[in-house]
């Protein structure tokens, strides 16, 4: 290239910057696809320890196909942020049941040191309903963790 | 000190931060990916239907009762001899078991007073070693 104008090189006209005007509106786009992609948990959690298990897997259903009855440490029974009696539980959850066309999943949330009499019956309010997919919610437990036991 | 003779250095001693954004989205969509809620999973059974009663052969049930202190008492079918083992070691009693009958079923029986983790406990090392004919009972009488 010969060398004009006092040896100054001539400026591109193209800028040699990737254009970063419209990153913004990239940013606005990515965060309102997850606003409203996102499907959060329908209820609050209730304050349970979780048993632990090492064979943990997740729920292989749709978040709204799921629903939790968490079960507390003295036995007191919540659906959807609402305490149960223990007789109530197949009345609310068959037309549940139903209306997801039998699809739903039940979690049973329930505390470490609930006593199994308690689950028990709830399993038979459950069958009364004619539940059939129940899954015993735990978190994933280490092998380390357990031979320590 | 020469106000008008200073040179200024050709080196920026700004922080290069065009890149940012990209370490910034770089992070986010880790984070996306990462990001589990733990709490939808667990060990997963199937209820029986209501009014569902099969007559099972005694010699096809391997009993396993859950005590109020977490000791687990394995029985196999009619046998009196009774094992008592911690709840972890009942993997290894159904995989030894099952090798030798296909049709086996693990009737797990849980004191009403035992605490719902041992229960748990059972379920999951019967989840480990592969077992899906389970029943879930109440320890009567």
């Amino acid at each position: 290239m010969p060398i004009k104008s006092g040896g100054f090189s001539r400026k591109s006209k193209t800028s040699s910057e990737v254009p970063s005007s419209s990153m913004a509106d990239i940013a606005f786009l990515l965060l309102i696809f997850f606003m409203v992609s996102t499907v959060f948990q329908k209820d609050r959690d209730r304050p349970i320890e979780w048993p632990e298990a090492e064979a943990t897997q997740k729920i292989d259903e749709k978040i709204k196909n799921i629903l939790n009855i968490w079960v507390e440490r003295n036995g007191d029974i919540f659906i959807n942020d609402r305490p149960f009696a223990m007789t109530d539980v197949a009345t609310t959850v068959g037309p549940l049941y139903a209306a997801s066309d039998r699809a739903l999943v039940i979690s049973i949330r329930s505390d470490r040191e609930v006593r199994y009499s308690t689950i028990d019956l709830l399993q038979q309010q459950l069958v009364a309903a004619g539940v059939m997919r129940v899954v015993f919610a735990t978190e994933l437990e280490q092998r380390m963790t357990r031979e320590r036991r | 000190m020469a106000v008008m003779g200073k040179k200024k250095s050709k080196v920026s001693d700004e922080v290069p931060s065009s890149s940012m954004a990209d370490i910034a989205f770089l992070l986010l969509v880790f984070f996306l990916v990462t990001t589990t809620f733990p709490k939808d999973a667990g060990l997963a059974i199937v209820l029986p239907e209501q009014g569902e009663d099969v007559a099972v052969s005694q010699r096809n049930i391997l009993h396993i009762v859950i005590q109020p202190s977490g000791i687990v008492e394995v029985k196999r079918g009619e046998s009196p001899q009774v094992q008592q083992v911690r709840p972890a070691d009942v993997e290894s009693i159904w995989r030894q078991d099952v090798a030798g009958n296909d049709n086996l079923i693990a009737a797990v029986k849980t004191h009403p007073d035992a605490p719902y983790r041992f229960m748990v406990d059972v379920l999951d090392a019967l989840h480990t070693a592969g077992a899906e004919r389970i029943s879930l009972q109440i320890l009567e009488g």
